[in-house]
């Protein structure tokens, strides 16, 4: 069986890469604690696969044919895609793949009920995969990566409550399908309050934000399903916040566990609420 | 911005998906707008709200707002800062109906 050992979940704004050299240096130094803790965290973790859950932002498929979810199968992820490297203004990065890890899991889902869908080309990466990839090093540290690129934004999308389920089958399928003793990271990517494309494009929610961090601190995974509604999302942020699903997934794949926040910041040029967390997995 | 008018069957998603997804075609938008467009089933309406920039009138279309922000980029600038602040400073004057100055990096 294998064991999840290591969890976390963060915010990927472009603006991380594509703006930081002209960001406040306390916006500054709280980016750099909070994806150098976990850069530090994952490299320790001695990780046989990290699974990266993040937004597609319609990056894959088109709006007429959209999957809530698609994993990564390539043996080898690449990125940014061509378009996104001027607005990312990141390294380009190679990343190991593990296509008998996504195998296993678009398998192991269909078997719990929940579609999966699966590429093995290389998927388009925009700052979804490509801000944790170059913020927590996974490309030099050598993790290999399987990324879930997630339906957050094409109407109907999976609701925080099917996300936790998922999480939850997801737990399941890791325990009872992968080899024994394998080693298996949660990269929750997205969020907090945004606007993409809207008319409130620069608005950050700080109330919201620190409210969400403040509950997933208390832990009770029952209050979060009851009060982090699409509805309550969208009045900060529509179709962006949503993103937050993302970090619900792994909150059904790990259970109730102590979790503590690895900081927070709100810039309005990355218009995007910054923040990571950590759940304790030893406990 | 509620998704309550989002439309998934809107040609301009086609449109902004490929100039996305394909250099070349990207090229030919940057060179000559109309000549791409054309090769699209546009509605009139559709087609006027692109030719003006008229993001208002493209979302109350149906246009998801995601590949709205993304068309404003594909128009006036990508790259991480002046180009992609430009952008979405017409973006949100076009939505909101107010003045906002190319540069303005707040709500």
């Amino acid at each position: 069986m294998g064991e999840i050992v290591l969890s976390v979940a963060a915010s990927h704004a472009p603006g991380l890469a594509g703006l930081y050299e002209g960001a406040p240096e306390e916006t500054k130094a709280e980016v750099d604690k909070m994806y150098g803790t976990m850069a530090a965290e994952i490299s320790a973790a001695q990780l046989d696969v990290l699974i990266v859950i993040a937004n597609d932002h319609l990056a894959n498929s088109k709006v007429l044919e959209y999957p809530d979810y698609l994993v990564g199968m390539a043996a080898e992820h690449t990125g940014p895609y061509e378009w996104f490297k001027p607005w990312l203004n990141c390294r380009d990065y190679t990343l190991q793949g593990r296509p008998d890890v996504a195998e296993a899991m678009i398998t192991g889902m269909a078997r719990r009920g929940t579609k999966f869908f699966g590429r093995r080309e290389n998927l388009r990466y925009d700052d979804n995969l490509s801000i944790p990839t170059v913020l927590c090093d996974f490309d030099t540290n050598g993790v290999p990566v399987v990324p879930i690129l997630l339906n957050c934004n094409v109407p109907p999308v999976p609701d925080q409550r099917q996300c936790y389920a998922t999480g939850q089958a997801l737990g399941d399928l890791i325990r009872n399908d992968l080899p024994d003793g394998m080693r298996v990271g949660l990269f929750g990517s997205g969020g907090l309050s945004h606007e993409p494309g809207g008319k409130r494009y620069f608005f950050i929610d700080q109330e919201f934000d620190h409210w969400f961090l403040d509950l997933l601190e208390q832990g009770d995974h029952d209050k979060l399903l009851n009060e982090v509604t699409p509805e309550r999302m969208e009045l900060s942020g529509a179709g962006g916040t949503a993103e937050l699903f993302a970090w619900f997934i792994v909150l059904g794949a790990i259970g109730e566990r102590p979790c503590s926040r690895l900081g927070y910041t709100a810039y309005d040029n990355f218009k995007c609420g910054v923040g990571a967390v950590r759940w304790e997995m030893s406990a | 911005m509620s998704f309550v008018q989002f439309n998934p069957t809107l040609v301009s998603h086609e449109l902004v998906q490929d100039l996305k997804w394909d250099a070349e075609l990207r090229r030919e938008f940057e060179a000559d707008q109309a000549s791409v467009l054309d090769r699209y089933p546009l509605a009139s309406d559709e087609r006027d709200a692109i030719d003006n920039g008229d993001f208002r009138a493209l979302y109350d279309m149906g246009m998801h707002p995601y590949l709205g922000g993304q068309l404003a980029r594909l128009m006036y600038g990508n790259a991480a800062g002046p180009d992609a602040t430009r952008a979405v400073n017409r973006l949100v004057a076009s939505l909101t109906g107010e003045d906002r100055p190319d540069d303005r990096t707040t709500t």
